[in-house]
């Protein structure tokens, strides 16, 4: 899957990272890269810290008390970790789609520029412009172009889910996380977020976690197996599911654990 | 020994015995209102008792414009101050506050709820209204009491603070649990992924709050703010104390006035004929606003499961 041979630059850098709840670790020690314009696939059984390392990424354990980072995730050689970070910022270029669509309650074009708007783009052929671009993007135009003016919750599931795709992608973020994107969904409209996936990564960086090994296997290009807190391996994806290095991933990318 | 099937019979009947009797309460208390209020409407027409201002025992006039409209406003006044403080306490209680003060704020805030009313009107009465008298008119005769034309309307009167403004603060004070505890329960309803999503995108705190949080739950928040409403438009032993309980033009808003309600429970004990009969067509204006309110509140409040 990966076609070149050198790998790609890293825009993220995860290294030694732990993670409290409170006094509980989520997170042992983590060491990965997160490479330039790929897709990287998170798995592992529930409760294995994949979605937890994800929220580190744009500090949303912030949001709640007594949750403590211990080493460090270097991005453009800065430690995003580091408390004087401007987290605002950060969350702008590190954007974040959920396990369910969570369309805002206004307009379908309101909570795509929701996001252009919290940046002070005011200016409403500018606005319109990237809201078009958006939900071009995110495969959703042709279905909703006649529809901006209606509630967002009006819209089907998968097509809510694109609009939370296309809302987080209005704003230009150089990665996205995607936390369990698919898993409310049905097959037809996970296969179209799938492809929509893989045409982003020209633009991005994706991380993925996902409960689903086919899904890693389908779309990312490098694939790191968690288990209780710990990083278990890391490599390119078709290493991961064809050659494993460590007996436990190839327990697990095999069934027989998870 | 019944049979099971007799035993089911029997408390079906009884369940459907007790809700039946509800519905035959409320019907009952609306015909007694409109056959006692039969009289007076007839006397001066409906319309007509609702605009007419006048409420004189010698004469044998009795209009609701007075009371209604002192109903109206003091309800409008209460909301206006409950509401911000309301909405804000709620605010605090799901989205700022420590885990060590949420309960002893949400606890007090439902005790607020839990105090009889007639302890709000002696409160009122012996407390708030010389407050009032002492500090609040004097500031705001002075400075509102100045402007051209509405100023009048701002001074001062010297009934020992008891009137319109006192009576609508204190049913104020009455009201803000509801639409607190209502708005605090909304606000918990938002699934964290929704202010999580907005968090992703940049948003602050307040942005959250202000764009998602409360958007997302206005409906419940308008359902809320109408029970209340519907709490103060009855509202009967506070406002008798400190509202004054005086038939005459509204001349400042810290005048003694008079509502529908302080009106019944003065003039009850002593009236008879057409006064009498012209309580109770106050007492059926009052049902029916209420009865609007509830409607309406039933509109916007989330289906109950």
């Amino acid at each position: 899957m990966a076609e070149q041979k050198s790998p790609p630059e890293d825009i993220l850098n995860v290294n030694n990272l732990s993670f409290y709840y409170g006094k509980n670790l989520a997170l042992n020690q983590v060491t990965l890269p997160i490479r330039k314009n790929r897709i990287t696939s998170l798995i592992g059984p529930s409760g294995c810290g994949k979605t937890t390392l994800l929220r580190c990424f744009n500090r949303m354990h912030d949001l709640y008390p007594n949750n403590r980072y211990e080493g460090e995730i270097l991005m453009n050689s800065h430690n995003i970790l580091e408390k004087n970070v401007d987290i605002i910022a950060l969350r702008s270029s590190l954007g974040m789609v959920f396990q369910k669509p969570t369309p805002f309650p206004m307009s379908v074009f309101d909570n795509i520029a929701y996001g252009l708007k919290l940046k002070n783009i005011r200016n409403q052929n500018t606005l319109k412009e990237k809201v078009e671009k958006a939900l071009r993007q995110a495969a959703l135009w042709d279905e909703v172009k006649d529809r901006l003016k209606e509630n967002a919750t009006g819209l089907s599931g998968g097509q809510q889910q694109r609009l939370s795709i296309a809302r987080t992608l209005a704003v230009e973020p150089m990665v996205m996380l995607f936390d369990e994107c698919t898993s409310a969904l049905d097959p037809i409209s996970t296969q179209k977020i799938e492809d929509l996936i893989v045409d982003l990564k020209e633009e991005m960086t994706i991380v993925a976690v996902t409960h689903n090994m086919q899904q890693a296997a389908r779309i990312s290009d490098y694939t790191a197996l968690m288990y209780i807190g710990k990083l278990v391996e890391y490599d390119e994806t078709d290493n991961i599911f064809t050659r494993p290095k460590n007996k436990m991933t190839e327990e697990y990318v095999s069934g027989r654990f998870g | 020994m019944f049979s099971v099937t007799l035993k089911n019979q029997i408390f079906k009947s009884m369940c459907a015995f007790s809700a039946v009797s509800v519905l035959l309460i409320v019907l009952g208390m609306l015909i007694t209102l409109v056959v006692e209020s039969f009289p007076a409407l007839r006397h001066f027409g409906f319309l007509n008792f609702l605009t007419t201002a006048d409420w004189n025992y010698s004469k044998e006039i009795f209009g609701a414009l007075r009371p209604l409209t002192g109903t109206v406003i003091s309800s409008i006044i209460a909301l206006i101050a409950a509401v911000p403080v309301a909405v804000g306490t709620a605010i605090f209680l799901t989205e700022l506050c420590p885990d060590k003060l949420r309960r002893p704020i949400g606890t007090a805030v439902e005790l607020l709820a839990a105090i009889p009313s007639i302890i709000y009107g002696m409160w009122g009465l012996l407390v708030f209204a010389p407050f009032m008298e002492k500090y609040v008119e004097p500031v705001v005769s002075a400075s509102l009491g100045n402007l051209p034309i509405i100023g009048n309307f701002f001074q001062a009167n010297t009934q020992g603070g008891v009137g319109l403004l006192t009576a609508s603060l204190v049913l104020a004070i009455m009201i803000i649990p509801f639409i607190a505890s209502i708005s605090r329960d909304a606000f918990n309803q938002v699934p964290d992924m929704l202010k999580e999503s907005a968090y992703g995108l940049g948003a602050t705190r307040w942005e959250t709050l202000y764009q998602v949080v409360i958007p997302y739950s206005r409906n419940a928040m308008a359902g809320g703010i109408i029970i209340a409403m519907g709490r103060a438009l009855g509202e009967t032993m506070a406002v008798a104390y400190v509202i004054g309980n005086r038939h005459a033009p509204l001349d400042s808003i810290f005048s003694p006035y008079s509502t529908i309600t302080s009106v019944m429970a003065n003039e009850f004990n002593e009236a008879a004929n057409l006064q009498m009969s012209s309580l109770f067509a106050l007492a059926l204006i009052l049902f029916l606003a209420n009865f609007l309110a509830i409607i309406a509140a039933n509109r916007f409040l989330p289906a109950k499961k």
